[in-house]
């Protein structure tokens, strides 16, 4: 069935350059971006807080994508052994800058690696109170190392979020990160070595 | 109180008599494959592994009281040697002097042990927590991994696949060849390479020094968040250059070559000779040194 005003498209050229929405779709998005991050009290003009939301956006989608290739990545260092149970984490954690929480929740949406990384999490202190204090001191601070570097490297992806080196500098952090979690957590097994 | 000084004296020494006591001397020798392998295992004290010509391995050690016994077994060109601690125990200490067959392969594992290896032709794969490790390598494939432990690798040069990871320890490795793999979060890693196909080279915080001489069509790749990259390597045939940072600084001993600078960041790239090689460096914050003189 075709309505009365419906005509046959003959070519390309027929065809309108632009299709406009039946309304305006922006106050929506405005309003959802204000719900989600409140500009009062930042001193910044609405137009730069969505600029800046919109550069934190786009480094969560860059940092997503790329999500998939830190776990394949990952499987060059394979977690072996049992699973470890303790339930409370105990983790040297940098708190991330602003905005890196966006990046962080993007990066973490592979709910493996998620699940891992908080596993190893976990049960760090329990691995680091198992080594000789000279190396559990040097353990500790080349992971507070890690978490600034990460932190560092998504301050900077704020920035410029679709810097390939950058991205690439942040996905061999996460890798690395996940390198040492297991190292720690393999050296401290009992009859396993790492 | 002349007796009292006597006294304190003779009571001292009693004191000190089981300790002087507790430390006892094991030895065996067991016979074993010319290319077998060789599994060793301490959790603290010492390691010292050597290769000889003959067809057996030989264990001298000193243990502490807190060590149980030493396994030696040999079966189906497979030697285990083991230091036993008491269950829940990680503390007897012993200082093991062993000699294995020169071409064995060698799988170490220590805690807090430091370990040495010197003339071992065969492959080598030794993981460490805390201890050092200091090794000779020859045509042998390398694994090495400590997570605080210092590494000091000595090669002559033949090409092998040699792949060392650390957390925190520092790597230095001389007369490497071959193919290296090398990953460090805040250790310093000072590389020396006679004949290198490829390296693989990463660090978090930790400084990297490399002095190599290339084979042709080879590639070199080294990244670092905040370390500094000090590269000076040649090539049979050169190689064509990119490096990049986002807030170091580039230099070079190539008179012409100029950084760009652009909006955010530098980079440099180039040619040296026929551009047969590959070398990529890249860097955060840490500043960067190219150089094709070695």
């Amino acid at each position: 069935m075709t309505g009365p005003k419906e005509h046959k498209v003959k070519s390309l050229a027929e065809l309108p350059q632009a299709l406009e929405p039946a309304r305006d779709l922006w106050p929506g998005i405005e309003a959802a971006l204000k719900t989600q991050v409140p500009a009062a009290g930042t001193g910044l003009s609405p137009a730069r807080v969505r600029l800046g939301q919109l550069r934190w956006f786009a480094a969560a989608a860059m940092v997503a994508s790329v999500a998939v290739g830190v776990w394949i990545g990952r499987d060059l260092v394979p977690l072996s052994g049992p699973a470890p149970s303790v339930a409370q984490a105990t983790a040297p954690r940098v708190t991330p800058a602003q905005g890196a929480n966006a990046v962080d929740a993007a990066f973490v949406s592979d709910p493996r690696y998620a699940r891992q990384r908080a596993e190893l999490l976990q049960s760090l202190q329990t691995r680091l109170d198992a080594m000789p204090e000279p190396a559990r001191a040097k353990v500790t601070a080349s992971l507070a190392t890690i978490e600034t570097a990460k932190k560092d490297l998504e301050s900077a992806l704020g920035k410029d979020p679709s810097n390939a080196l950058l991205q690439e500098l942040l996905i061999n952090t996460y890798q690395d990160e996940m390198r040492a979690l297991t190292d720690v957590h393999e050296a401290s097994d009992p009859g396993r070595g790492i | 109180m002349r007796i009292s000084i006597k006294l304190s004296a003779a009571l001292l020494a009693l004191s000190a008599a089981p300790l002087a006591l507790a430390e006892k001397a094991f030895d065996k020798e067991v016979a074993a494959e010319e290319r077998g392998v060789v599994e060793v295992s301490n959790t603290s004290g010492m390691v010292e592994i050597s290769g000889w010509d003959r067809h057996a391995v030989s264990v001298h050690g000193e243990l502490d009281e807190g060590v149980e016994r030493v396994d030696v077994t040999s079966e189906a060109g497979r030697t285990l040697i083991k230091v036993v601690l008491p269950e829940h125990s990680r503390h007897g200490e012993a200082r093991l002097h062993i000699k294995i067959p020169k071409d064995s392969e060698l799988h170490l594992t220590t805690v807090s042990a430091d370990a040495t290896v010197s003339g071992v032709n065969g492959a080598q794969r030794v993981n460490a927590v805390s201890g050092d490790v200091t090794t000779e390598i020859a045509a042998g494939n390398l694994e090495l991994k400590t997570v605080s432990g210092d590494v000091k690798i000595k090669g002559h040069g033949q090409p092998a696949q040699l792949r060392v990871t650390t957390v925190s320890g520092d790597v230095h490795l001389e007369h490497g060849g071959g193919d290296l793999e090398t990953t460090t979060v805040s250790g310093t890693l000072v590389v020396s390479l006679d004949t290198a196909r490829s390296v693989h080279a990463r660090t978090t915080s930790g400084d990297m020094h490399f002095d190599a001489r290339m084979t042709r069509g080879s590639s070199f790749e080294a990244s670092t968040v905040s370390g500094d990259l000090n590269v000076r390597a040649s090539a049979e045939g050169g190689y064509a250059y990119e490096v990049s940072t986002f807030s170091g600084d580039i230099s070079d001993c190539f008179g012409g070559a100029k950084a760009e600078k652009g909006i955010i960041g530098h980079s440099m790239s180039g040619s040296r000779g026929e551009g047969a090689g590959h070398m990529r460096l890249k860097t955060m914050s840490g500043d960067v040194q190219l150089c094709d003189r070695t």
